[in-house]
């Protein structure tokens, strides 16, 4: 067990290592440049451009850049942002390094129960109309992106009912919109799956045997029923949370929030690259990281897993 | 369970914060983004500038009216051929950190905003012709040795060339103290002479300012200015509507909404920006703009009064001209008509009847212009059957490219940094600045910037710049477009927000009831 | 009629037949349809120019000319939504195409041939893998600048992983099977025994795979197209015109719901179609 966690833990630290140089190649293959950036309207002053980008470091070679950003992450610094000259890195992520990971948590605890239940509940009226209705509404709710649900929400509840803020972020009201938007794909996809892993319990002997034993059927589900299906769950939902919190950017531009990947996509555009770098690393990590742990407990709970020489 | 209850208290929280702040006087004004920057050295953008001006100062700034007024200085007189500048500075002007301004303050805060290692901004080419600046620019000099502190109050500043304008520049005066705080200093310290300092700013969420109390023209009467970070203007608007926000910049994409909007009657604030828009078109990059009939049949192929109130929501003036009205040099020009039927006739005469051989041109800019990159081609397409792409391209690219001279069509706009319509003639059009994005020459335009530059009476000045202007116009240079009208919002209880064609004067006299 | 000649017949008729009576597929497959119709004939059932601006209707509210409205520019919304069908499906069927014949290529060759060409395709697909998926796909993006090419290669590398290491665990699976070993002890090249004997025996799950996959690519396309990392102007892109039609949502609400509107519908299709599918090929396939 312990050597597949290390080997894993290895494999990981690969990867990451790899991301590094790519978020790094990427940075500096991009079109247009910081300097330009910085510059705006002003950068027709060679003198200028020239001067500023000696000060940034950006004309020396690439593999020295690369050598010197690698000798400052190794003592944990990420250097300092372009877009907001002096501010190191760190501090212009600052507030968002929580807000994402609030946003994605508060999602996926409203869509992990109410998933579970629409599905569990579609199981057992299955084929009937209830299954049908719920399915529907789930399968409604898997297709229609982010961006666009929450078109749909924003004008019917904010502003024809004016019921809550259009955006921001700050109070529990501008908090309802973009929890609900961002829980709408992950519910619907948790109800599908626990819905097809409820079908194949309910199958199952012992269910039958318990509710041959004249058993409540509220105990057969709550006792023997669901506990059988939150194991297999829990490896997807564990994967919906990785994926939540590297996609919360759409939701945090359409509602305002200062969020991890609204800095990210403001960072690209603005070609910062020390934050564009830190935030795909930590990104990637999050996201790694988490399918480890899923790996690991799934690893855990399915020792046929383990003992496989390769996945 | 546990996340509701942490949510409650966060809410309570909340709650009990702003109620706390309710007792201060405090304006509370939207921005798009986060300002790029925060201190005046490295200070070269626009909303950077909208909070740095509240808290820094230069020797001279404008009233209400634009009008040049002194600041920091209380008078200035040329001599040597506008070579040397006097200033004699203000007496009792005190810094937020508590020091009295003296002369030599004037010339450490030139050596700063032109020393390398400080990343300086926009202020670096506004020094660039003082004597020893170049020297220090390049690293060889740390004194600035152009600037001669006379006495306490007197300060001489000498030239490589003559700048008759160099008192409206916007230079501006700090104590130089502050910069022993570090890299950062400008997220702890305020070194300004403002009416109001610095306090926080926390990124993606407000830049917060307290007034000063010891500011040399009075204390400001409120407590506080907020600037908060919306992007998106119907949060602006919300925020406005729930009184959360007491002044809104309304950008063009809601204006339309905003000036049907009866609601707001009374609370607008529009006033022409310093900031022109016009059709670049390069000679050098397209053979047939070489003529100058195509240019023209260009530039009556535009309907200005349709474009400024379909694509612009009516926030705009067609221009006609080079300079924008409310600015010193500014005078009226003849009006470009639309017109059609005489821009086919003129494209024929060019010998391209119909648009027929013309060969197919990019018509080019950056995300923020699609739509008017859309209208332009389509319209140019309609009206005189020219095959005209729209080719969108990321922003700092394309601006090297325009500086380059390699952009062939393109809109574009230029805004003025200082209060002088000599900034659009001498910055756009003179065949020596770098900012010629459409190459467009002609020496006797030259010689005219030339001898304004040299000029000290103004009015005699303003004759020239005429003089220039109807230079391009007549040679049709470039095709002008329109003026923008800023628009912003006011609450009724807000009183003395003075908006300039320059944006927002700073904050000194606003009162909140 | 020979026996031989009955049999391949019934065969079609039953997947109709059951086609038919499964209700996913039918909805699903009469939303792709009129997707797929709109994508392939925008411009001849567009009433009028995508292009065309006029300065006096800009944001016009719907009328009997313009059943949806006009935009920014005084544009017929529906016209421009019709073509925007073209963009997302175009690409849709781009990226699927090369995932498909890329990923499956790849995965069979890592599963058969195994050792280094096995280790190496694995770690590219790992390491691809551990980035988030539109994360990625937005830094591409911007590396190769915005544009429907662009849109199509991110997209594209961003989703090869997932169909090739499908394919190597299905070929993996199917190894050991008599038909493989017969196939190898005659002498036949490797090459055709992926191609004739493995390829038709993981089509199924892999069609089924790609059915479930166009959903995901037409959200991500316009998810780039909404970063403005798309398609350009004057093109209409799903992505891109909602999140115009989001900047004026309160005084122009037509151009965001109508097009998030259509979106919805052509993802739902293709989603219920995929669903539908499942259940006809492979009912034993688990949700992916």
């Amino acid at each position: 067990m312990l050597t597949y966690v290390a080997r894993r833990l290895a494999e990981l630290l690969f990867v990451l290592a790899v991301v590094l140089i790519l978020a790094f190649a990427a940075g500096r293959l991009m079109p247009g440049d910081p300097i330009g950036a910085m510059l705006s309207d002003r950068a027709g002053d060679a003198a200028l451009e020239q001067r500023l980008r000696a000060q940034y470091g950006l004309d020396a070679p690439v593999l020295e850049q690369f050598l010197l950003y690698i000798r400052g992450v190794a003592r944990g610094e990420f250097g300092f942002s372009y877009r907001f000259v002096g501010v190191p890195v760190v501090e212009v992520l600052g507030d968002s390094l929580r807000i994402s990971p609030l946003l994605a948590l508060s999602a996926l605890l409203i869509a992990a129960p109410l998933g579970v239940a629409a599905g569990a509940l579609a199981a057992l009226r299955h084929n009937r109309w209830t299954d049908t209705s719920v399915m529907a509404v789930m399968i409604a709710g898997i297709s229609v992106p982010n961006f666009a649900s929450a078109a749909f929400l924003v004008y019917l509840l904010a502003i024809r009912l004016s019921a809550l803020p259009v955006a921001g972020w700050g109070t529990l009201r501008q908090a309802v919109l973009p929890v609900i938007v961002l829980a709408l794909q992950p519910t619907a996809y948790i109800a599908r799956l626990a819905r097809t892993f409820m079908l194949e319990v309910l199958a199952q002997d012992y269910i039958r045997t318990a509710r041959a034993k004249g058993m409540r059927e509220r105990i057969v589900i709550l006792r023997h029923a669901l506990p059988n299906i939150l194991v297999p769950l829990l490896t997807t939902i564990g994967i919906i949370f990785g994926t939540l919190l590297t996609g919360t950017f759409v939701v945090e531009t359409v509602f305002n929030i200062p969020g991890l990947g609204r800095q990210a996509i403001q960072a690209i555009f603005a070609r910062d690259y020390p934050v564009t770098i830190a935030v795909v690393l930590l990104f990637s990590f999050f996201y790694a990281g988490i399918n480890l742990i899923v790996d690991l407990l799934y690893g855990v709970i399915d020792p046929r897993i383990r003992l496989e020489a390769r996945r | 369970m546990g996340q509701l209850s942490a949510k409650l208290v966060v809410a309570a929280l909340a709650l009990m914060w702003t109620g706390a702040s309710a007792e201060a006087k405090s304006l509370r004004l939207n921005i798009t983004a986060d300002p790029s920057q925060m201190d005046p050295i490295t200070e070269s953008e626009l909303i950077a500038g909208d909070i740095i001006r509240n808290m820094y100062e230069d020797l001279a700034g404008i009233d209400k009216d634009g009008k040049v007024i002194p600041v920091l200085a209380t008078e200035w007189q040329a001599s040597d051929g506008g070579k040397t500048w006097r200033f004699k500075l203000r007496r009792g002007v005190k810094f937020h950190t508590g020091r009295e301004l003296k002369a030599a303050d004037v010339k450490r805060s030139f050596e700063a905003l032109l020393t390398p290692a400080l990343k300086p901004g926009a202020s670096q080419v506004y020094l660039k012709d003082v004597v020893g600046a170049k020297e220090m620019l390049d690293g060889k000099a740390t004194e600035l040795a152009g600037v001669t502190v006379v006495d306490d109050a007197t300060v001489d500043i000498t030239f490589t060339k003559p700048d008759v304008l160099f008192p409206i520049y916007p230079v501006r005066i700090f104590d130089t103290d502050v910069l022993t705080h570090g890299a950062d200093w400008f997220l702890k310290e305020s070194g300004g002479t403002g009416p109001f300092q610095f306090v926080g700013w926390k990124r993606g969420s407000e830049v917060r300012l307290k007034s000063f109390p010891g500011y040399w023209d009075g204390a400001p009467k409120i407590d506080e200015v907020v600037f908060v970070v919306v992007p998106n203007i119907e949060t602006s608007l919300s925020l406005y509507e729930t009184k959360e926000l007491d002044l809104v910049e309304v950008p063009p994409s809601a204006t339309r909404a905003v000036l049907h909007d009866t609601r707001y009657d009374g609370q607008m604030l529009q006033v022409p920006a310093a900031q022109i828009n016009y059709l670049g078109m390069n000679q050098t990059k397209y053979e047939p703009f070489k003529d100058k009939r195509v240019r023209e049949a260009i530039s009556l192929a535009i309907d200005r009064e349709g474009y400024v109130k379909g694509l612009k929501g009516g926030a705009g003036l067609p221009l006609y001209g080079s300079i924008t009205p409310g600015i010193a040099g500014y005078a009226p020009v003849p009006k470009i008509p639309y017109d059609p039927e005489r821009a086919r006739q003129l494209l024929a005469e060019a010998g391209y009847p119909g648009g027929k051989g013309l060969p197919p041109i990019d018509i080019q800019a950056t995300p923020v212009e699609k739509d008017d990159l859309a209208y332009f081609a389509d319209q140019f397409k309609k009206v005189l059957g020219i095959d005209v792409s729209v080719k969108v391209v990321e922003r700092a690219t394309h601006i090297k490219q325009m500086n380059a001279g390699e952009v062939a069509f393109f809109p574009w706009g230029w805004t003025a940094d200082y209060p002088d319509a000599l900034y659009f003639l001498s910055q756009l059009w003179d065949s020596r600045s770098p900012y010629n994005r459409v190459r467009w020459k002609n020496v006797d335009y030259d010689k005219l910037i030339d001898r304004a530059q040299g000029e000290p009476n103004a009015e005699a000045r303003y004759k020239i710049y005429a003089e220039a202007e109807k230079i391009i116009l007549d040679d049709f240079g470039m095709a002008p477009l329109y003026v923008r009208m800023q628009l912003w919002l006011k609450r009724p209880n807000v009183k003395n927000v003075y908006l300039t064609p320059f944006r927002n004067l700073p904050f000194a006299k606003v009162e909140v009831e | 009629m020979s026996a031989l000649e009955i049999a391949p017949e019934r065969e079609q008729d039953e997947f109709r037949r059951r086609f038919l009576r499964n209700r996913n597929a039918v909805i699903g497959g009469v939303l792709v349809g009129i997707a797929v119709l709109a994508a392939l004939f925008a411009t001849a059932l567009a009433p009028h120019s995508y292009t065309e601006t006029d300065m006096l209707l800009v944001w016009g509210e719907p009328d009997a000319q313009h059943p949806l409205g006009l935009d920014a520019l005084g544009r017929d919304i529906l016209s421009r939504i019709l073509v925007g069908a073209r963009v997302s499906l175009g690409v849709a069927a781009a990226v699927l195409t090369l995932t498909l014949s890329l990923g499956t290529a790849v995965g069979m060759a890592a599963a058969y041939f195994g050792g280094w060409i096995d280790t190496v395709a694995m770690r590219a697909a790992d390491i691809i893998l551990a980035f988030p998926e539109l994360i990625f796909a937005i830094l591409l993006a911007a590396v190769l600048g915005p544009g429907i090419v662009t849109v199509v290669l991110a997209l594209s590398i961003v989703w090869w992983p997932g169909v090739a290491r499908l394919a190597r665990s299905l070929v993996l699976g199917l190894r050991h099977e008599a038909f493989v070993e017969a196939a190898v002890a005659s002498g036949t090249r490797p090459a055709a025994i992926l191609l004739r004997h493995f390829l038709p025996n993981i089509v199924a799950p892999l069609i089924v795979r790609a059915s479930i996959g166009v959903g995901f690519i037409i959200t991500a396309e316009a998810t780039l197209s909404f970063l403005g990392l798309g398609v350009q102007e004057p093109t209409p892109s799903w992505g891109g015109m909602i999140r115009d039609g989001l900047t004026v949502m309160r005084s122009d609400p037509y151009l965001a719901i109508a097009t998030s509107a259509v979106l919805g519908a052509t993802i739902l299709g293709f989603n219920l179609l995929g669903d539908g599918l499942r259940d006809l090929l492979d009912p034993r396939a688990r949700d992916r």
